[in-house]
């Protein structure tokens, strides 16, 4: 028997099935990990070394500096508001431009984008324009913390609502209709079986909000006056420690900034885990 | 009466989709709802369930006057053709939805959704998400899930229209067996007139948004109301100006009285039967005719064989509306 089966040698297997990837799979993996390493991860260890470079006590005394926890209070506060208010405004934008019909409805949609489309200096320019000393609003926010809020509100808003769009587009409405025959009224509807499906999109909308207010800087630097304790955030921080050549301090802020995405961002993503095997 | 529909009309903008429908189903039944696509099956069952709401007229359930009932009050099971599951519940926790939306006991509720799992044969996949089920065990899920409030009607739209014709044919025995079983009045869409035939106590065929028949399966094989009936329950040859089933025809070798002259053009063996086509003179569509192989055998055809063909007696015939190029009895040999 042993004879017949050496006998067969076209019957050997090339050893490339003995790997878990394919050729074309690894060489993928290969160009995304150099590229990672290249645009992210070289950075960020570069952030983390120069934040290092004073030693621990330098990297504690600048963040711990008064005015830089209040930077980073105002920030985090203000990022973490504004990202709360566009996981229910975001996710209610979204169900309102897929699920119904009205008038101006085009308008909406393009009106969302703007956001994204300007340039956030002229976001900025807009804002003061808009609610600066001469308000036509008559809302004054110029060189108040409220300042702050508007602008992250403003630059953040479409996040939640292009992440929720296509999802609930792709929902099947008989799914709902299935829970509707079985007795579930609209809001039971909308949290045992909507919501689980929408879950990790909002959450991904809601980390790009909060990761992009917290490094805001174009859209709020002209309105906000940067006040230290009021209205000064991070980046702007960051920005004058730089200024004052203190390039240890500026990374020292950064690599708080950096924890604190880190954690938010892992946070959601555990929640919206829960979120989506509740219902 | 379980079911009163009476006088429902829907239209879509200028479509008509229904159009005076009234039907009576008894409680207790199988129904089937038999049409081609389009014809308005599914969005009368919709009416039924509260799913849609018809233009005019009535739905009335177990006594209920349910029209303007919505349909999370009118107690139906509703089964979708693309399962409608739950993907983030487990199987188990998909046919406990309905029972933990009516706030039932945690033991009440884990009694009966194992009971249900063992009558669909799924209780070794509670713990399963759907997307880890195949098509067929999905089905039965999403019937399980309509099962679990005890419906006071069930209603399915095309419950095995997404499933191959293996799977397809062992579920609808299986519903017809769950059904001598459960008892719940039970209506459910299909296409497919075989499915209705061998399911069904009773079949409405649908077309074009009008209610064409009412009527047992061996009603509507015997005594179809009208061309469309006949020619959509099974297939249909003109035979002198009547339409008839093309077993029901049958063919001599020798002249005989009454019957039509014609030749043989070819004979297809398919399976167990032959079917022959004949050129009848004066008739511009060829006949087509069904008999068992012994059959044709025993006649020797061949292409050319001249041949006498004549309605078996007892056949199912409807007059054509489109008749034969020259009547029947002129065409007689002999
Ligand atoms: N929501 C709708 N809007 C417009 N037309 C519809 C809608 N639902 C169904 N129709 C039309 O009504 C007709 C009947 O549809 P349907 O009840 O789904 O037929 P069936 O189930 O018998 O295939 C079809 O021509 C379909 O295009
Ligand atoms: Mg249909």
């Amino acid at each position: 028997m042993t004879v017949a089966l050496e006998g067969r040698p076209g019957r050997a297997r090339p050893t490339l099935v003995n790997h878990n990837l394919t050729t074309a799979s690894g060489i993928g993996l290969g160009v995304s990990m150099i590229w990672f390493s290249l645009l992210v991860l070289i950075p960020l260890t570069a952030v983390l070394v120069t934040a290092s470079s004073g030693g621990w006590a330098e990297f504690w005394r600048s963040i711990t500096n008064e005015q830089t926890r209040a930077a980073i209070r105002l920030t985090v506060m203000a990022a973490a508001s504004v990202t709360l208010v566009n996981i229910v405004a975001g996710t209610a934008i979204a169900w309102v431009l897929v699920r119904d019909r009205f008038p101006g409805k085009g308008l909406l949609e393009l009106v969302i984008d703007i956001p994204f489309a300007l340039p956030t200096i002229v976001a900025g320019l807009v804002l003061v324009s808009l609610y600066g000393n001469d308000s036509p609003l008559g809302l004054h926010l110029a060189n108040t913390s409220g300042s702050v809020y508007l602008a992250f509100l403003f630059v953040t808003l479409p996040f939640v609502v292009r992440m929720v769009q296509p999802v609930l587009e792709e929902l099947d409405m008989e799914v709902e209709e299935a829970a509707a025959s079985l007795g579930a009224g609209r809001a039971t509807i909308f949290r045992r079986v909507v919501l689980p499906s929408l879950a990790p999109a909002i959450a991904a909308g809601a980390a790009l909000s909060f990761a992009r207010a917290m490094g805001e800087y174009g859209s709020l630097v002209l309105l906000s006056g940067n006040l230290p304790f009021e209205s000064e955030v991070t980046s702007v921080r960051i920005l004058s420690a730089i200024e004052n050549d203190n390039q240890a301090a500026a990374a020292s802020i950064a690599a708080v900034l950096l924890v604190i995405s880190l954690l938010v961002i892992v946070a959601l993503d555990i929640l919206q885990r829960r979120v989506a095997r509740r219902g | 009466m379980s079911i009163d529909v009476s006088g429902v009309n829907k239209r879509y903008g200028e479509f008509v989709a229904l159009q005076d429908i009234n039907l009576t189903l008894p409680t207790g039944q199988l129904t089937a709802l038999l049409g081609p696509s389009g014809g308005g099956k599914t969005t009368l069952l919709r009416i039924i369930a509260g799913l849609e709401t018809a233009d005019s007229g009535s739905v009335v359930i177990e006594g209920v006057e349910a029209t303007r009932l919505p349909v999370q009050k009118r107690n139906v099971g509703f089964v979708f053709q693309h399962y409608a599951a739950f993907k983030h519940l487990s199987v188990a926790r998909n046919v406990a939805f309905g029972l933990e939306i009516r706030k039932k006991p945690k033991d009440e509720i884990r009694a009966k959704v194992d009971e249900l799992l063992r009558l669909v044969h799924l209780d070794a996949f509670a713990d399963r998400l759907p997307s880890q089920l195949s098509g067929g065990q999905r089905q039965r899920m999403a019937l399980a899930r309509a099962l679990a409030i005890e419906p006071s009607v069930l209603l399915l739209d095309e419950p095995f229209g997404a499933l191959d014709a293996k799977v397809r044919k062992e579920l609808r025995d299986w519903l017809r067996r769950l059904h001598d079983e459960v008892h719940v009045t039970t209506v459910f869409v299909t296409h497919d007139q075989e499915e209705a035939l061998e399911v069904a106590d009773e079949i409405v065929v649908v077309n074009e948004g009008r209610v064409e028949q009412v009527g047992s399966p061996d009603q509507l094989y015997d005594a179809p109301a009208n061309e469309f009936v006949m020619g959509f329950l099974g297939e249909v040859t003109v035979l002198g100006g009547v339409r008839l089933r093309p077993h029901d025809v049958e063919m001599t070798t020798a002249p005989v009285p009454g019957a039509l002259e014609g030749r043989v053009v070819r004979a297809l063996r398919v399976g167990f039967e032959v079917r022959v086509t004949v050129d009848v003179a004066g008739q511009d569509a060829p006949v087509t005719v069904v008999m068992t192989r012994t059959h044709a055998r025993s006649l020797g055809l061949e292409p050319g064989t001249a041949v006498w063909l004549a309605p078996a007696e007892g056949a199912t015939a409807v007059a054509s509306a489109t008749p034969a190029a020259r009547p029947a009895p002129e065409a007689v040999a002999g």
